[in-house]
């Protein structure tokens, strides 16, 4: 179980009152029994039922991968870079029978791990920002995630936190994922269900969901937990900031109609009756008295009285900003201040009261979602970290599950998800356990055979724009300054148009604007990841490519092919610093007849090398 | 090829995840499953496609002021310093400093009746240039991108939607409609060029190929059939004799001159010779025009860049035939407040702006609709975002009703009410 947080003692009371109301005994909701929480102990379960549904159709999964697939494919997903020649050359020659599980630790230990999978969230919540300005804190979110993943802190606490958090955008990493929608109700309602809980309440933003459950109100009574949320602009210190702070006093009301101060302007002859004479001293008044005659005068006599101004229905306060309860808006009379809503929380039914606080409203939040009891939490992480190593998810796309969804076998998304409920949502023990699986050491599947069901074979994966980064880095040479000098070309560049450019204020700043060519949002369904044009003149034409795949100077290629005359063993050399494996014998076969062609070696290696780097295997986990 | 609408629920081993979503295939490629998304939206962009128009979009980032531009109110307090000048209309007066603009209103259509609701920078940017306001649900294809699906052309070895300046990119559209961004018109894009001779270049092409059908075969097929018509279109790029529609060096220096040795100046040429070469989609943008403080200051600048590049693209334009096959808009996110601030400025105010259209059928020298004497509110025919767009779809021959499937299978349309204002087009 996890802790409940809340800031005031008023506010725990208000969420264990909201607790006793908890729906109960829903359909399929709850998870199931795991015999045992260990790593590996789920890892063969979760192997278990795949084997049981593939033996059930027939079906035989793909051979285990090769040593070197399942390294570079580890350590992209792990550690957020490929292997280098010499780890693979350790890997292959180790006999220990758990050199993979070990791999595996190893790789959970090291910083790469939180640095690749801190990049990670921040494409995810960046990517759908809906303020332009937040952009600028996306470095400081990032600094805070990688810290939260390094530290290990489980996954409800950073949920919680990102919840919850209040202060400087600047300092406070945990407030990026509000300031991204700048606190906006509505839009926190729909990113905080696609994200936490994988599913897309916000289609019911405006009309009842057309595939699910879910009402319009479910939708407006989430976003009732945000109203009260405020993003101030602070100019007091060194640098301009923004603060995410509660604003819990009522600041509706201040623009109300006066009509005392109506008629002590306009009522030239103090009669209590405003004439169109004397409405017409005022421009703006003047216009709009006839239409207050319509609605105002009762009895007809062209004029309007104290007593039939004070009458008149109470004029709308404004919705949005500094309400401090949420209204769901009037789709047929947009103009009108709409339903004050009561929060609630549509998995459980968990509320709280008109008039809580901020922090308040938000902690019961995140504590209900973050309850054992609300499956969709546990199983939205699991299938975005699943769908991500493997390249295919439980629920595709990722974020739109829910309990009108069909899941591909859902046992085994249940079972990863009670472990991870077990261990109290540690996120590492979710990457150990799904790397420990059969399913995702398994070999891609060869393209002309029958295509197997899911989870059979390994789906190949386009890389992140970290992962690239890092693998040319890697392959071009250790002091990565070519493609570090193009990111700081590219920055300097952006600086000088004075926009906002993403990731311009991570830790490495030249990696963030070199990454914002190739980075996607991460939430998109692999079929529909395209590369684009920039990206591939980038790889094919730019200096920082072609000057460092030179044969002569201080290339790569030059050590490479000053080590061996022999051809086979350059192209071995070459292979296994790019793609992490030998050329295969039909790659050996045309290569060499490449380098015969071209007649002169360090021109065809280049060719070689150019061909490689460009190639969709380079940019394809497998 | 016959349209019908295909439901469906869960989920499918290869490549469909999507509950509902158009397409023009047989039931057996899909039961197969050997078509993706993208591919049933090729397929339905090929029947769409016409050949067609283009359009240019000048973009006077921050929001510029219609009192200083083409809604002047000399005689009321609001008004502020500006003079109205008359223009090669009679009747019809400009602020001061777009004298060459002024000479060319034979051509151009004032709308001084804009309205709209977001007075957010961001969001007003966003919903003009997609036609929605922003949603993290959705990234919606831009205005670009739809009309280049409905009109761009086949035979163009360059991106079908170009911008000097980053823009709105193509959501869920893809690759194909990407805008291919220009930070430095005039120059050669960034990358574009092959740092080696042609023949290696398809040597290695030759070589990558071979190499990539290896992947192909061990697993990596889709990947790959991607990466090679993204390489192939790129390399339609590189070797193409288009792409010289980048290098403005060999234009005339005394047109050079008119358009102005400004990166606006520069982009508006650039925009024209692309628009001759077949893109269907240009953008150029000009920042600076978010005037909080010291608005007179700052006008001069701005229109001594803007008025010379925009009068002279609508010469330019209209002495090689092309001003009636291309759309120019001239316009902002939104307008500026009618009271002048202490410091000098005007606020943000999207309740009544303006903007300047013409060519591709639109009836110049008119002014439509208009604003009260203290610039406030609108006076008469107040225009929506969705009416101006529908508006440009008309005289860009594009469907505004056509419907695109959002990739959560929500159909979507190129805009979404409004109604062409008529009088444009009278």
């Amino acid at each position: 179980m996890s802790e409940i947080k809340t800031t005031t003692l008023a506010g725990l009371v208000v969420l264990l009152a909201h607790f006793a109301t908890l729906k109960a005994g829903q359909p399929d909701e709850g998870l199931p029994e795991i015999a045992s929480s260990d790593a590996v102990a789920v890892a063969a379960q979760v192997d278990q039922l795949l084997d049981a549904s593939f033996s059930d159709q027939g079906v035989t999964p793909t051979e285990i991968a090769r040593d070197e697939d399942f390294l570079r494919r580890v350590c992209l997903d792990l550690a957020g870079r490929i292997p280098s020649p010499q780890e693979l050359a350790e890997f292959r020659s180790s006999t220990d029978e758990k050199k993979r599980a070990e791999v595996i630790d190893r790789l959970l230990d090291t910083k790469d791990y939180a640095k690749t999978w801190g990049s990670y969230w921040r494409e995810v919540i960046y990517s759908r920002a809906t303020e332009a300005k937040s952009r600028r804190s996306q470095g400081v979110f990032q600094d805070w995630m990688t810290d939260q993943l390094n530290e290990n802190r489980p996954w409800d606490e950073i949920t919680t936190d990102l919840l919850t958090a209040t202060g400087d955008t600047q300092e406070v990493g945990s407030t990026g994922f509000l300031f991204a929608h700048n606190g906006d109700p509505a839009e926190l309602a729909g990113e905080t269900s696609r994200i936490f809980l994988g599913i897309q309440i916000q289609c019911a933003n405006c009309h009842n969901h057309p595939y699910d459950q879910w009402k319009r109100e479910d939708f407006h009574e989430l976003a009732a937990f945000f109203p009260r949320i405020r993003v101030r602009r602070d100019q007091s210190g060194e640098k301009r900031t923004f603060i995410i702070e509660s604003a819990d006093n009522d600041r509706g009301g201040k623009r109300q109609f006066d009509p005392d101060r109506l008629f002590k302007f306009l009522d030239r002859d103090r009669d209590g009756n405003l004439t169109a004479e004397e409405a017409k001293r005022n421009k703006q008044f003047g216009k709009r008295f006839e239409r207050l005659i319509e609605i105002a005068d009762k009895n007809g006599d062209g004029a309007v009285s104290r007593e039939e101004v004070k009458d008149l229905p109470k004029p709308p306060q404004a919705k949005g900003r500094g309400d401090t309860e949420y209204f769901m808006p009037d789709l047929d009379n947009p103009s009108e201040p709409g339903t004050k809503t009561v929060p609630v929380f549509f998995v459980d039914d968990a509320s709280v009261p008109y008039g809580t606080k901020d922090l308040d409203r938000r902690t019961s939040l995140a504590a209900a979602m973050t309850s054992p009891d609300n499956p969709w939490f546990a199983r939205a992480f699991v299938n975005r970290i699943w769908s991500e190593m493997l390249g295919e998810g439980f629920y595709m796309p990722i974020d739109d599950m829910g309990p009108e969804r069909q899941a591909q076998l859902p046992e085994v998304l249940d079972t990863l998800a009670a472990g991870f409920v077990a261990n109290d949502y540690d996120v590492k023990w979710l990457f150990r356990t799904i790397a420990n699986t059969q399913a995702y050491q398994r070999s891609v599947q060869e393209s002309d055979s029958e295509a197997l069901p899911a989870f059979a074979s390994m789906s190949p994966t386009r890389l992140r724009g970290d992962q690239i980064f890092n693998a040319v880095v890697q392959v071009l040479g250790g002091n990565a300054d070519g493609p570090r000098r193009e990111a700081a070309r590219l920055k300097a560049k952006k600086k000088g148009k004075g926009l906002p450019v993403p990731g311009l204020d991570g830790k490495d700043a030249r990696q963030a604007a070199f990454s914002q060519l190739f980075n996607y949002d991460p939430s998109t369904p692999q079929v529909d990841l395209v590369g684009s044009i920039p990206q591939a003149l980038f790889m094919m034409n730019s200096p920082v490519t072609n000057n460092a795949i030179q044969a002569e100077g201080r290339g790569v290629l030059t050590r490479l092919l000053s080590l061996t005359d022999n051809d086979d063993r350059a192209l071995s050399a070459v292979y296994i610093r790019v793609l992490t494996r030998e050329p295969t014998d039909t790659e050996r076969e045309i290569c060499h007849e490449h380098i015969a062609d071209v007649g002169e070696r360090g021109e065809a290696f280049e060719d070689i090398l150019w061909s490689l780097l460009n190639s969709s295997e380079f940019l394809t986990k497998r | 090829m016959h349209l019908t609408r295909h439901e469906q629920v869960g989920v499918s081993r290869h490549g469909f995840s999507r509950r509902s979503f158009l397409h023009a295939v047989s039931a057996g490629a899909l039961a197969a499953g050997t078509l993706s998304f993208r591919d049933l939206l090729s397929l339905q962009a090929a029947e769409l496609r016409k050949q067609g128009r283009s359009m240019i979009l000048l973009w006077m980032a921050g929001g510029p002021s219609q009192f200083e531009t083409f809604d002047p109110k000399p005689d009321h307090e609001n008004g502020g310093q500006v003079e109205a000048i008359e223009t090669s209309v009679p009747g019809i007066r400009i602020a001061n400093g777009w004298e060459k603009t002024a000479q060319v209103m034979d051509d151009i259509a004032l709308i001084r009746s804009m309205t709209n609701k977001e007075g957010n920078h961001q969001r007003a940017t966003y919903q003009i240039h997609t036609g929605y306001t922003p949603s993290g649900s959705v990234k919606h294809p831009s205005f670009a991108a739809s009309v280049a699906e409905q009109i761009g052309s086949e035979d163009l070895d360059l991106p079908a939607i170009v911008s000097v300046g980053n823009t709105e990119g193509a959501g869920f559209l893809g690759v194909q409609y990407e805008p291919f961004v220009v930070q430095d018109p005039g120059e050669m894009p960034r990358n574009v060029s092959s740092p080696v001779a042609d023949a290696r270049v398809q040597r290695r092409l030759k070589l990558f190929n071979r190499l990539e059908d290896q992947f192909a075969v061990r697993g990596g097929r889709s990947i790959v059939e991607s990466q090679r018509e993204l390489y192939e279109k790129t390399t339609d790029l590189v070797l193409s004799e288009q792409t010289k529609a980048f290098d403005i060096s060999e234009e005339p220096d005394d047109l050079k001159a008119a358009y102005g040795d400004t990166e606006f100046g520069r982009g508006c040429l650039l925009a024209r010779r692309l628009v001759e070469t077949g893109v269907s989609f240009v953008e150029v943008r000009k920042q600076g025009w978010d005037t909080h403080t010291d608005l007179y200051e700052r006008l001069g600048e701005l229109t001594a860049e803007v008025d010379p590049a925009y009068a002279t693209l609508m010469t330019d334009l209209k002495q090689r035939g092309l001003l009636d096959s291309t759309v120019v808009v001239w316009m902002g996110e939104f307008g500026r407040t009618p009271q002048i601030t202490a410091r000098g400025g005007r606020n943000h105010y999207p309740r009544a702006f303006n903007l300047a259209l013409a060519g591709g059928g639109i009836k110049g020298g008119q002014v439509i609709g208009s604003t009260t004497d203290d610039g406030t509110a609108i006076q008469d025919r107040p225009v929506s975002v969705p009416d101006l767009l529908c508006s440009l779809c008309h005289a860009l021959d594009v469907n505004p009703r056509h419907e695109h499937i959002s990739p959560l299978g929500r159909p979507m349309k190129v805009v979404d009410g409004g109604e062409v204002v008529t009088e444009l087009f009278a």
